[in-house]
């Protein structure tokens, strides 16, 4: 057993009201700069649609994540080793700048600076890479809350595997329905965009698994824009250097939760240590599509167990950090409740960011002018919902139904047996048999229901302390005086050709 | 036709070096240390007795020129040149483009070449140099390997660079061999086998004397080189070649690999994966207003 700490997250898309504040929180911070305009480390996307960069998960165009050999192995998507010297300098498969949106901004000083005339001034759009008035295409999030959905919506790779039918309610007027996917890198357990580098630029952080470009190595070949699935690589063109979201690294340092997760209005997002075993991580990326969520989940080690204990120990990890692991939500939705889930598994690069499936309105029609909503059985809702399972497990659980179902179903139980508990107007046989289906006790239910809507923000940030001190020491720099210098220090812009 | 015409050279060939191994029985004068230094150092441009080469006869020059003026002139052509001696201008000038090289000798070594010259001269005799004499008679299979010699498909045992670095002969190769010296195509119809060979063995030219000093032709190498420029006899030698072919061929190239990368990486004028969504939607909403005209108007007929 190698035991290792990973930071990792949890969305929970029921909560998420979609409405970009984690984006501009991070747009704020880290990517406000020359060359790094189009780049939105963090985005929400609604779904169905085809996100950002356009139809990023269609991986027949993009090229990115792993694919399982005829022998087993797994190899990159993109581009082996003599297609990366063929292609270094030009790859097929990157998005081109349409594909994110040309940055841009407006004139304003044009409102004040126009001669009086017969016309009201205007502050004209200027693209932020040219300078140069322009005719805007497209956005970030062009197509959010399903706008003009025959272009982005219906064009979403996940809906491969929806039937013609349901695709036709999907976007039957007022029964339409959609909702957010917020997301950032996902600092994967067998990344792709490390395995591509040809400067061997990007790494892994071993203390809690923040995968980062150096930005002295990187050479800006961009074969980690390719091979990243979740396009979560970003070339800058001013700095001729790629960018990825860092997870804040400095703020986790300093026991701060990184700024989307800070600036989260819907508390949607929680954060917090998990020990996996490292040795197990090829044999889990290699099965089968279906079985790749369980085996995502069988290598993430209980920090209860003594065992786990030891091997993390022997590797280094503090009590203080293990104790952190024991308390952090990501297990308890993870492991604990199986609540949340990977997104696309079937990249096979073992992301680190889970999601809370979200629970949609359920098919209704209208009769008489009047919704009708009638359940039928207890779970009726689940395969009523307008959008089909099918989808979400597309998206979830590389298409294994099965826990998407279970993920809804376990917060349907929560919400009866919380109606029960507070409103009493629910049948408690019923609501015990839903329990037993999902296989959860009240008590369960309650920590869903008290971590979910209730908690505190040390309960959903729970951050292992970094001790840099350590680090610092194995560095044989002055402690004290890191100490003392903590946030200051000589900024080293990079530099293009360097 | 050509396999006839090749059996045909080949016997030349031996037949030629049949009659040079009976004229290198005459070439007793060499066997004096004078004559040897005097092969080495001036036959590749003088001959005594036998015509003139790259430079006059040597043949009675001490009955044709003054010693003292003489002494002068062999220890430095140039500076002969120099100061104007009508003589000097009048040589450079018969004898231009070549150019003798000052020798460095010493007065000593001039004056026992110069009894050397007069020894042969009153003797009657020609100078036959002793490395004019092949090692062994030409064989057919010598053309293909002084080919690879002078190709440098063939390394020279000695180390000597390959002939084609700076020769060419007509047909070497596609692209000719090299600029810097002279074109050899004929090289055995203005030398004759013994000169030829002499050269081959040990060459005075100023840059082949420098370059061949420490790694001089083995015999073998000798016999196989000179097969093949006797082969090369009978050619054209090519008029027009220019450096000018070198720069077209480059550019013509530089073309062609810029278009097969352009083919190859054609990928790139992709325009995006979103253009192509919206011209598809777009398309599809032009179809289904046409289609709904179409029925208007079917409606409106009825």
């Amino acid at each position: 057993m190698n035991v290792r700490l990973q930071m990792a997250m949890v969305f929970h898309l029921d909560k998420c009201i979609g409405c970009h504040t984690c984006s501009i929180a991070c747009k704020n911070v880290w990517t406000d700069r020359r060359g790094a305009e189009y780049m939105w480390w963090n985005n929400v996307e609604t779904k169905p649609g085809t996100g950002y960069p356009t139809a990023w998960e269609d991986q027949d165009r993009y090229r990115g994540g792993w694919v399982q050999g005829s022998d087993g192995k797994l190899r990159l998507r993109g581009f082996s080793k003599g297609g990366t010297l063929e292609s270094i300098f030009h790859q097929p498969y990157l998005p081109t700048i349409d594909d994110y949106y040309e940055p841009f901004t407006y004139r304003y000083q044009d409102l004040f600076d126009t001669p009086e005339g017969a016309d009201q001034p205007t502050a004209r759009p200027v693209s932020m890479i040219t300078g140069k008035p322009i005719d805007i295409q497209a956005g970030p999030n062009w197509d959010d809350d399903l706008g003009g959905s025959p272009v982005y919506a219906e064009n979403d790779p996940n809906l491969t595997h929806v039937s013609e039918e349901d695709k036709r309610l999907l976007f039957e007027l007022e029964r339409m329905t959609f909702f957010y996917v917020p997301r950032i890198c996902n600092h994967c357990l067998n990344p792709s965009c490390v395995a591509a580098c040809p400067s061997g630029a990007i790494y892994k952080r071993g203390e809690d698994g923040v995968v980062l470009i150096n930005q002295e190595a990187c050479r800006g070949w961009r074969f980690c824009v390719t091979a990243c699935p979740y396009k979560k690589s970003y070339y800058n063109w001013s700095t001729g250097k790629s960018e990825k979201c860092i997870l804040c690294f400095p703020r986790i340092e300093t026991g701060q939760a990184p700024a989307c997760f800070h600036s989260c209005v819907g508390r949607i997002r929680y954060f917090g240590g998990l020990l996996y075993d490292a040795d197990k991580l090829p044999a889990a990326a290699s099965v089968p599509e279906g079985e790749l969520v369980d085996a995502h989940r069988g290598i993430i080690l209980n920090p209860n167990d003594p065992a786990v204990v030891a091997g993390a120990r022997k590797n280094g990890l503090g009590p203080d950090v293990i104790e952190a692991c024991r308390r952090s939500p990501v297990y308890q939705y993870v492991i604990d409740w199986k609540l949340a889930l990977p997104l696309h598994a079937e990249f096979r690069t073992i992301p680190m960011l889970f999601y809370v499936p979200p629970l949609m309105p359920v098919m209704a029609t209208v009769e008489n002018g009047a919704y009708d909503t009638t359940e039928t059985g207890l779970f009726g809702v689940v395969d009523n919902m307008r959008l089909p399972i099918t989808y979400l497990a597309r998206l979830f659980s590389a298409g294994n139904e099965g826990h998407v179902r279970y993920a809804l179903k376990k917060q349907i139980a929560v919400r009866a047996h919380r109606r029960m508990v507070t409103v009493g107007d629910l049948d408690r046989d019923a609501v015990t048999s839903m329990m037993q289906e999902v296989g959860a006790d009240a008590a369960e239910l309650d920590a869903i229901y008290r971590l979910t809507s209730l908690p505190t923000e040390k309960e959903r940030y729970v951050i292992p302390p970094s001790h840099r001190e350590e680090a610092e020491q194995m560095l044989k720099t002055d402690v004290l005086r890191a100490k003392g210098e903590t946030g200051f220090g000589f900024l080293e812009r990079p530099v293009r050709g360097t | 036709m050509t396999d006839r015409m090749n059996a045909l050279l080949r016997t030349a060939v031996v037949v030629g070096s049949v009659v040079l191994m009976q004229g290198t029985s005459r070439a007793q004068d060499a066997a004096d240390p004078t004559g040897a230094l005097f092969e080495k150092q001036c036959y590749s441009c003088h001959n005594i007795g036998s015509g003139k080469k790259k430079g006059p006869d040597l043949k009675g020059i001490l009955q044709r020129r003054d010693r003292a003026w003489l002494h002068k002139f062999i220890a430095s052509p140039k500076s002969m040149k120099a100061s104007g001696d009508k003589i000097a201008v009048g040589l450079f000038r018969e004898f231009a483009p070549e150019e003798m090289p000052d020798q460095m000798l010493t007065p000593l070594q001039i004056e026992d070449f110069l009894n050397f010259i007069d020894k042969v001269t009153k003797s009657g005799k020609v100078f036959v140099p002793q490395s004019g004499q092949l090692s062994r008679p030409v064989r057919p299979g010598d053309i293909e390997a002084g080919y690879a010699y002078f190709t440098g498909k063939k390394k020279l045992a000695a180390g000597g660079p390959a002939c084609i670095s700076c020769h060419s002969v007509q047909g070497v190769t596609p692209l000719g061999g090299g600029t810097l010296g002279l074109d050899l195509t004929q090289a055995n119809a203005r030398y004759t086998n013994i000169e030829l060979a002499s050269i081959l063995k040990a060459p005075a030219f100023p840059t082949m004397s420098r370059l061949f000093a420490n790694n001089p032709l083995t015999d073998e190498e000798v016999v196989q080189v000179f097969a093949y420029l006797q082969s090369t006899k009978t050619r054209t030698p090519d008029p027009g070649r220019s450096a000018f072919a070198f720069v077209l061929i480059g550019m013509a190239g530089t073309v062609a690999c810029l278009g097969l990368m352009n083919f190859r990486w054609r990928a790139r004028l992709r325009t995006g994966v979103r253009k192509d969504f919206v011209a598809q939607a777009v398309e599809r909403h032009r179809k289904n207003l046409r289609s709904a005209d179409h029925s208007h108007r079917a409606g409106r007929d009825a």
